[in-house]
């Protein structure tokens, strides 16, 4: 008696939820019809970092982003807006899982973010396959716009070969004909030197050694013995976020910076390292799409509101969040509103220009990548601090796309 | 050879942080038999209460070397006597998950309290000179962590070896049962070595922050390096310690200056290879089992 | 022995009728669990069974997804044939480093695993052109069975289920024979099997060598799963995690490894997308487990057990004596 009324409930229970119309069996099965998203809010998914290493970028993304869609009243189009920030702990695995998440149980209408590379690179598929629109806001490896090209992912950010491209020749015209390279040994390290490395012999210049410590190493002193023995004019140099705090240091520390000058990439020298570098960053050179100090209104604006909504100054990321956040809800206004075409939101996307803080940006049609300028800037000793200022201006790089 | 100098300036300098490093996990892995992996978390802890008193409060690098430690200290203290006493019974496994779970806790209470941002701890204009020697430049601050190393292990030899609770620990480390029925309070002999541990990690965060930075996971990298000079020089040793922390410093740096490709392996290599050869590290005696 | 069967074979009924009423996003959800629990399981062998506890068992899940992710890219992505090159590579790579480890014991056995792993991880991590170093290996081309596609997930699940459910009955035989006896004697007192004539060293080794070709089946269906890999996979912090998923399971049992798993899995999906302090909740969750449950989810599922049929005892004893005074009035 007792075990034919529990069949009895199991049936009933699995003749509910087969009803419930979203099995997996059903969704690959039938075609993918236009998403049944006939609620007014537009979802919008961000997968960013929140613990871990790279967590404070995720949080400069998504306070950037943030900034942008309030000005707009989190509204575009008539409708509001939903930011909904999954954490992908950097991990390829998670992030994978996130980015399901946000596409199968959240149905959000656009994904952005990703701050690590090999994140972006493990989405793509998935991505490509299931037709959401995917604007990289941070992650900058050069397949994700050549090889891994997909028609739904645009990068509004940068990619490693703008960045070590960029100072290439002006590297040769300004600062010596022989460089020394150090960059941390992961793939964005080796990307954006290798890219400086091409741009500066084909000027004419010579690297006369490389090194490649581990990511994360936390004492330079033995690279920075050998490269200080070596017959350099300068030294090329990548790391990022505690390592750039780090090298840079005892860059200082071990009498190189008086004998050969520092150049490398803006995150050398960026907002959230700077000052903890204390004096040690004064003199570097380095190559970037954004700096704090860009002397124009529409960054002088940001910055502005920025810093009165947080109380702290933008960062890199920040600016990346906030331009993605402004290309996203453009592209929604040029749909009006009617997310429900992916190819069109992505056509709409690539037509999105307009004057950022960081000067006009473009996509490249072909390529799904921005076009932006490219700043030289140098460290400065201003009222004690260490602040950038810009020296010269690359305008219009486009990335090569091969 | 003036570079082989330098680099082997580097090496011991390395090699004396290391120490500073893992001196308190040697210690108390030594006489309470506990691998505590909330090492690095303390560690973590004096290193940003370093950082909170140098930058926030007296803007004094000395002041926090004294006093960041004693705070490492009490909270060590506390764990051992919430955590750590009631649990003894549970074997030592279950007391190195115990502080596994501890250094996950700690992880996320750090990162509310101090965020995920990089920082750094700024030194007094003293330490930040420039010495030259051997026609190269070092940072003075990199003397004076072989001063602190070479101190610190001194004073850790003479306690040990000439003083009532040096005898106390060097028995303890031989015969547990012996000690307890001879009178000495076991439990109070692994509270004050806990905290002694303590106090040492979060000594260590002051001294190496410095150098090493303050950035979110750094606890574990941390650990990960303590660990490896912990296997290497054999457990139950300050002498090990010393020891191992020199050879993997020095080995590290010769490393980098010579097969810099190889760099984050080659200390993984050693650690493996002493195992093998040496199962209880460089001068580690057979800890009894409990 | 009966009632254990028929409680296998309606898991199995209840995992193969999942597509049909669970969305995609639980769908790969329970596919990485079902990956996962054969990880756990593996380490099981060693940790559960043989009383060894590896901190360096993401070296094998690694090779094996590496092995599988470079020949399906480079040579050809059927599923049969990644999946025996895994094998291969994690067991020969087993049968050396077991050759190390397996002369040490406790804490030493412990940190010689984790300097092998540590050091696949540094080569892994730095072949940028060979593995894609940081990167990983993205991009791989989905797995064929014969000519069928397996890029429909429900397939793909399909097949990582098969896989689950033979290596959990292989496992199961191994266990329960006399091998198995063995090790299990070996984890509680090595010294009286060596007295006993047994060699004990050749079983260990044997242990970790399968242990190890297991854990490169899981990895090799994860890439499979995923379409990727990274040196993520073979990072300390993924030895950590299966550990943790074995203990909070229940080591030494069956189906502990795989509870764990899904334990652990789910907790890191719902807690982190409401909170970022997740890492300490699963910290407090562990914590909690190793001092009042360190069975643990089978332990208490157990004592749960233990606990129903008490009271269930005690109310049957209540009316028969309510029954007996009745009757005596």
């Amino acid at each position: 008696m007792k075990r034919k009324f529990y069949c009895l409930v199991l049936a009933v229970l699995f003749t509910v939820l087969s009803a419930c119309g979203n099995s997996a069996i059903q969704s690959t099965t039938k075609k993918e019809e236009g998403s049944s998203k006939k609620d007014g809010t537009i979802k919008i998914g961000a997968l960013l970092p929140k613990s871990g290493v790279y967590a404070s970028l995720g949080k400069n993304l998504e306070r950037g982003m943030a900034l942008y869609f309030e000005s707009i009243g989190w509204k575009v189009a008539g409708k509001d807006i939903k930011l909904i920030v999954e954490d992908t702990e950097a991990d390829p695995q998670v992030g994978l899982r996130k980015a399901r998440k946000l596409i199968d149980q959240d149905q959000v209408d656009l994904l952005t973010g990703t701050v690590s590379t090999a994140v972006a690179y493990a989405i793509r598929d998935e991505v490509d396959k299931r037709k959401m629109p995917f604007l990289v806001s941070h992650a900058g490896g050069n397949d994700l716009t050549r090889s891994k090209r997909s028609d739904y992912i645009w990068r509004s950010s940068f990619s490693s070969w703008q960045i070590g491209y960029s100072l290439g020749q002006w590297a040769y015209d300004h600062i010596g004909k022989t460089v020394y390279i150090a960059a941390a040994d992961y793939a964005f390290g080796r990307e954006v030197s290798a890219a400086f490395k091409e741009a500066y012999t084909a000027a004419g210049g010579k690297v006369i050694g490389e090194v490649y410590p581990p990511l994360g190493t936390n004492d330079y002193s033995s690279y920075l013995t050998t490269i200080k023995n070596a017959d350099a004019d300068a030294v090329y140099a990548f790391f990022a976020g505690s390592d750039a705090v780090k090298f840079v240091q005892q860059y200082e520390q071990f009498g190189l910076k008086k004998e050969k000058k520092l150049i490398g990439s803006g995150w050398l020298v960026s907002e959230d390292v700077r000052k903890q570098q204390g004096n040690a960053g004064v003199g570097t050179i380095a190559s970037i799409f954004w700096d704090y100090h860009l002397d124009t209104k529409e960054n002088k604006a940001f910055i502005d509101a920025f810093e009165r909504k947080y109380n702290a100054r933008p960062t890199i990321e920040a600016l990346e969040g906030y331009d993605a956040a402004r290309i996203i809800a453009e592209a929604l206004e040029a749909v009006g509103g009617d997310a429900s075409n992916p190819d069109k939101v992505v056509e709409a996307i690539s037509n999105v220009q307009f004057v950022s803080p960081r000067g006009p940006i473009q996509f490249d049609k072909e390529t799904h990548h921005i076009i932006q300028n490219m700043y030289i800037i140098e460290t400065n000793l201003v009222n004690g601090q260490a602040e950038n200022k810009v020296i010269e201006v690359i305008e219009k790089v486009k990335d090569p796309g091969q | 050879m003036d570079i082989i100098a330098a680099q082997l300036v580097n090496g011991v300098s390395y090699g004396m942080l290391l120490f500073v490093i893992t001196c308190g996990l040697s210690l108390v892995f030594g006489i309470l038999g506990v691998l505590n992996l909330a090492h690095g978390s303390l560690y973590m802890i004096g290193a940003y209460v370093a950082y909170t008193l140098t930058t926030q409060r007296f803007e004094n690098f000395w002041l926090a070397l004294i006093i960041a430690p004693l705070i490492v200290a009490v909270l060590s203290l506390i764990i051992e006597l919430i955590l750590l006493r009631p649990t003894y019974h549970l074997g030592h496994l279950s007391q190195v998950l115990l502080t596994f779970g501890l250094a996950y806790v700690i992880h996320d209470v750090t990162s509310i309290i101090w965020g995920s941002d990089v920082l750094s701890i700024p030194l007094p204009p003293f330490l930040s000179e420039t010495l030259h020697f051997f026609h190269q430049e070092f940072p003075a601050y990199r003397l004076f962590v072989i001063v602190a190393g070479v101190v610190l292990a001194s004073c850790l030899w003479f306690v040990q070896e000439k003083t009532r609770w040096g005898a106390i620990i060097r028995a303890g480390l031989s015969d547990k049962e012996m000690i307890s029925a001879l009178g000495v309070n076991i439990k109070l002999v692994f509270t004050v070595v806990f905290l002694v541990g303590g106090y040492l990690a979060g000594l260590g965060g002051v001294i190496a922050s410095p150098i090493l930075g303050l950035y979110p996971s750094m606890e574990f990298q941390t650990l990960i390096l303590a660990l490896v000079v912990l296997v290497v020089g054999g457990l139950g040793s300050i002498a090990g310690t010393f020891v191992a922390s020199l050879v993997v410093g020095i080995v590290e740096t010769f490393g980098r200056f010579l097969v810099p490709e190889l760099s984050l392996f080659l200390v993984f290599a050693l650690m493996a290879v002493i195992l093998i050869s040496k199962p209880n590290g460089l001068l580690g005696k057979k800890v009894m089992k409990h | 022995m009966n009632k254990q069967l028929f409680m296998g074979v309606v898991a199995i009924i209840l995992l193969i009728a999942v597509p049909f009423f669970f969305s995609l996003f639980y769908l790969n959800l329970l596919a990485e669990i079902l990956i996962l629990a054969i990880f756990a399981l593996s380490l099981n062998v060693l940790v559960g069974y043989t009383g060894l506890v590896s901190l360096g068992h993401a070296a094998f899940f690694g090779i094996g997804a590496y092995a599988s992710a470079l020949l399906a890219k480079e040579w050809s992505p059927q599923f049969l044939l990644t999946l025996l090159a895994s094998i291969l590579a994690a067991a020969a790579a087993a049968a050396i480093i077991g050759l190390f480890c397996v002369k040490a014991n406790g804490f030493y056995f412990l940190m010689l695993t984790l300097a092998f792993s540590q050091m696949i991880y540094s080569f892994v991590h730095q072949s940028t052109t060979i593995t894609g170093g940081s990167n990983g290996l993205s991009g791989l081309p989905s797995p064929m069975l014969g000519p069928v596609d397996l890029s429909n997930p429900v397939f793909l699940y399909y097949s990582i289920l098969f896989m689950f459910v033979i290596v959990y009955i292989v496992l199961g035989l191994i266990v329960k024979s006399p091998f198995g006896h063995v090790l299990i004697g070996i984890r509680e007192n090595e010294m009286r099997m060596k007295a006993m004539g047994y060699n004990t060293a050749l079983y260990k080794y044997i242990a970790f060598m399968i242990a190890g070709a297991i854990g490169g089946i899981s990895g090799a269906l994860y890439s499979s799963l995923n379409g990727f890999v990274s040196p993520n996979d073979v990072y300390w912090t993924m030895s950590g995690s299966v550990l943790i998923m074995v203990l909070i399971g229940g080591a030494g049992t069956m189906i502990g490894p795989v509870l764990g798993a899904a334990f652990i899995v789910v907790l890191e999906t719902i807690v982190s997308s409401y909170t970022t302090v997740w890492t300490m909740i699963i910290g407090i969750i562990f914590i909690l487990f190793v001092v009042f449950m360190p069975q643990g989810l089978v332990g208490f599922a157990r004592m749960f057990q233990k606990l129903a049929i008490h009271r269930l005892l005690v109310s049957q004893k209540g009316a028969k004596s309510l029954v007996n005074n009745e009757a005596n009035q």
